[in-house]
């Protein structure tokens, strides 16, 4: 390794750049172009799935900001999501190109992030966590009794989005399309945790009557990371409803707001590159147990996976508290030290 | 001295032979098809009597041979009521396993693939008796082969007013939960009930994982309804039924096709006695000739209605295949069509016949009603309703 040991930074703008080392950057645009060409190679199973992760890493990413980085816990992500969702089925019902309907489902979502975010200017931590639980089952009622904007229990249904006449109809088509808007939220959010707002959002999180004492506007700054998550929770949310195409209340319940918390405990709280690790992380495991299930009925012969299917919940419970016993600082802590290894190698002490 | 054109020519006609001897191998070929189950998500419970028919449905199939030489290969996949798990297993079905035809499990699932199957040209199965599932013009891939929710409900109304015998309108309450499926059948029953001169009289909400109804039942308890709906699932509907014995309301209980089974007099013990559970496909041990596979295939070991179903919703699948073969070409289309073609198919008496039309998917529009007497379900009366125009999709 060519780097130097130790920081020695001239300037503020060389400390908070983004890719300190051309290293680095090699590596990201190695890894980028690595997600652009491994698709061309591999079956629509396994590129939807990649399409997944990318909507996931969107929802994980936006919840990071309000959660990991504000530290306002948010027990209503699923349904911020669901907003940006049947934002999209709606506008796009009704003949709104996509590139508006993006942006605009983001804004709704924004609103209603907003709205239910006002509570947090009272409430912290776990009554904060409640008072988001209310938008969650709020939202919901709304999704499944507003019936002639959401259609109700019958759902909504969307068509493949279209950009300038170019149709995505196919898994990997919405792949770079889900590919570029993840690509573009995780370097918004990298930016923003480099700004004011975003050193506001940590100061706050970190110790709010300092904050204010040096002049952070607490009630400002946690508005506009409800609003900001929000807006690309719905952004995903956009995404999501138009790769199913379909859309029904069920899809955005209280779970999937647990799942995107899971994602950024087992990722690591606070970082960026953890939100991505947990989304991809909780995405392939229903997958692997999935096919670690039909490797072993080809083994044993027989159908084990009812038996197996008992131990999913379980794997996924299992999962979290190990993370959170073994490595409270999620995987991004672990790709740090192996980093580290590396880097520091063979002089680790 | 060889020629090089002629060891390519000869390579060739090698080529061709096995081509020509493979093909027919490839034509007696597996016929891939793919299941989602709920293993082990909220409607496990089930979930895993109907996979266990579905699994036994294709076990039958190949072991009688409905297929002629070709065999049935399915791949199961536990997608826990997920949306996205379910549309990963979908993926998978279509890219890896090549499947012809998907038989779904749940609202959530086959909901979320309506517009996929409809792409992909896979004719669906599912468990999700969605009304609207039934319109081709919006679901030309899905069918079913029970009658839909709102039918199940309308049969039911219709059969207690043809012997209400009081000359005073029969008053009708309604129970529900407050999630898609509960809501589904509501507008239809109100609409009816109108119709054919119910009164309502009360309307509450109860949740699918209610543990006490007694508000909610002291309230109805002042209207006095006659019949009271209840849709929900086995577990709610025993809360209900064993507050509203505490509370000794009399009213004639009756729900839908997964609010009551087999598992219902172990929950709700003797409060269970009489209530009306509307079903589609006959109770294990009944007399038909598909009950003799079944008790062969289970050993004797008695199985939920659901498993039933299950069962059922195979051989309707097989004889789809059966008829897109024996024209040929073997294809999603070709099997969509070939079902369309089915005029009072009998899948071995297991439910009522069904019927699919290219413009009306609705395969029957009969619904068996079960009484529960001593713990066991008996078959009280089959209600058949006219295949209104109207009821479409709705």
């Amino acid at each position: 390794m060519q780097d130097k040991c130790g920081l020695f930074f001239c300037s503020y703008r060389a400390e908070s750049a983004l890719f300190p080392s051309g290293f680095q950057r090699a590596c990201l645009a190695a890894f980028l172009l690595a997600l652009v060409i491994i698709p061309l190679g591999i079956n629509s199973y396994y590129v939807s799935i990649l399409c997944l992760m990318n909507i996931a890493v969107i929802g994980a990413v936006s919840l990071n900001l309000l959660t990991g980085l504000c530290g306002q816990i948010s027990l209503g992500h699923g349904a911020f999501f669901g907003v940006g969702a049947y934002t999209a089925g709606i506008l796009a019902a009704k003949g709104v190109p996509f590139l508006l309907v993006l942006p605009a489902s983001g804004a709704v979502a924004a609103m209603a992030g907003m709205a239910f975010g006002l509570p947090s200017l009272r409430l912290k931590g776990i009554y904060l966590a409640i008072a988001s639980l209310a938008a969650q089952l709020i939202l919901e009622y709304v999704f499944l009794h507003w019936e002639s904007m959401t259609g109700g229990s019958n759902g909504l249904m969307l068509m493949a989005p279209e950009i300038f006449g170019l149709k995505f109809d196919s898994d990997i088509k919405m792949f770079y399309l889900t590919l570029g808007v993840a690509a573009l939220t995780v370097l918004a959010v990298s930016n923003i945790t480099r700004t004011r707002p975003g050193r506001a959002f940590v100061a706050i999180r970190d110790h709010y009557l300092s904050a204010e004492i040096v002049g952070v506007n607490l009630f400002a700054g946690k508005l506009q990371a409800f609003g900001l998550s929000s807006f690309l929770a719905g952004v995903g949310g956009c995404l999501w409803a138009h790769y199913t195409n379909f859309i029904t209340p069920e899809q955005f319940n209280i779970g999937l707001s647990i799942n995107y918390l899971a994602m950024i405990i087992i990722g690591g709280l606070g970082s960026v590159l953890g939100a991505i690790f947990g989304a991809v992380f909780l995405t392939v495991l229903p997958e692997a147990l999935n096919a670690v299930a039909a490797l072993a009925g080809q083994m044993l012969g027989g159908d084990p996976t009812a038996s197996l299917a008992a131990l999913k919940g379980g794997v996924f419970g299992l999962v979290l508290t190990l993370f959170l016993i073994f490595e409270p600082d999620g995987l991004a802590q672990r790709w740090r030290m192996a980093k580290a290894y590396w880097k520091l190698y063979p002089f680790a002490h | 001295m060889k020629h090089p054109l002629r060891r390519l020519a000869r390579a060739l006609a090698a080529l061709a032979l096995i081509v020509a001897l493979a093909a027919p191998a490839a034509l007696a070929q597996e016929i891939s098809i793919g299941m989602l189950a709920d293993l082990s998500g909220p409607t496990a419970d089930v979930s895993t009597p109907y996979a266990n028919g579905l699994r036994d449905g294709a076990k039958y199939i190949n072991e009688a041979g409905l297929l002629g030489a070709a065999k049935l290969k399915f791949t199961l996949v536990d997608y826990a009521y997920n949306a996205q798990q379910a549309l990963s297993a979908y993926k998978k079905f279509t890219s890896q396993d090549n499947i012809l035809f998907l038989q779904g499990w749940g609202t959530q699932d086959t909901e979320a693939l309506t517009q996929f199957v409809t792409k992909d040209k896979v004719p669906t199965i599912s468990a999700s008796y969605s009304a609207h599932l039934t319109d081709p013009a919006k679901a030309p891939y899905n069918f079913f082969v029970a009658a839909d929710y709102s039918t199940q409900v309308r049969a039911a109304l219709k059969y207690f007013k043809d012997n209400w015998k009081e000359s005073r309108a029969p008053k009708l309450a309604l129970m529900y939960p407050n999630v898609p499926y509960g809501l589904a059948s509501i507008p239809p029953a109100k609409e009816y009930a109108k119709e054919l001169g119910f009164e309502l009289v009360g309307e509450e909400i109860v949740d699918l994982k209610a543990m006490d109804a007694t508000a909610q039942l002291l309230r109805l308890a002042k209207a006095a309804p006659d019949f009271t709906w209840i849709g929900g699932t086995t577990q709610s509907t025993a809360v209900i039924l064993k507050d509203a014995q505490k509370l000794n309301l009399k009213t004639q209980f009756f729900t839908n096709i997964w609010g009551a089974d087999e598992n219902l007099p172990p929950l709700a013990g003797p409060a269970a006695e009489g209530v009306i559970s509307l079903q589609a496909a006959v109770a294990y041990g009944q007399d038909v000739p598909g009950m003799k596979a079944i008790e062969k295939l289970t050993g004797g070991k008695p199985q939920m209605t659901h498993y039933v179903r299950g069962f059922a919703s195979m051989l309707v699948m097989a004889e789809g295949i059966k008829r897109a073969q024996a024209k040929g070409k073997l294809g999603g289309e070709e099997i969509k069509a070939a079902l369309e073609t089915l005029r009072d198919f009998d899948p071995m008496g297991l439910t009522a016949p069904i019927s699919y039309f290219p413009d009306d998917h609705r395969p029957n529009m009969t619904a068996y009603l079960y009484v529960f007497k001593g713990g066991k379900m008996e078959l009280l009366a089959k209600q058949s309703l006219e295949r209104k125009k109207e009821w479409l999709g709705k």
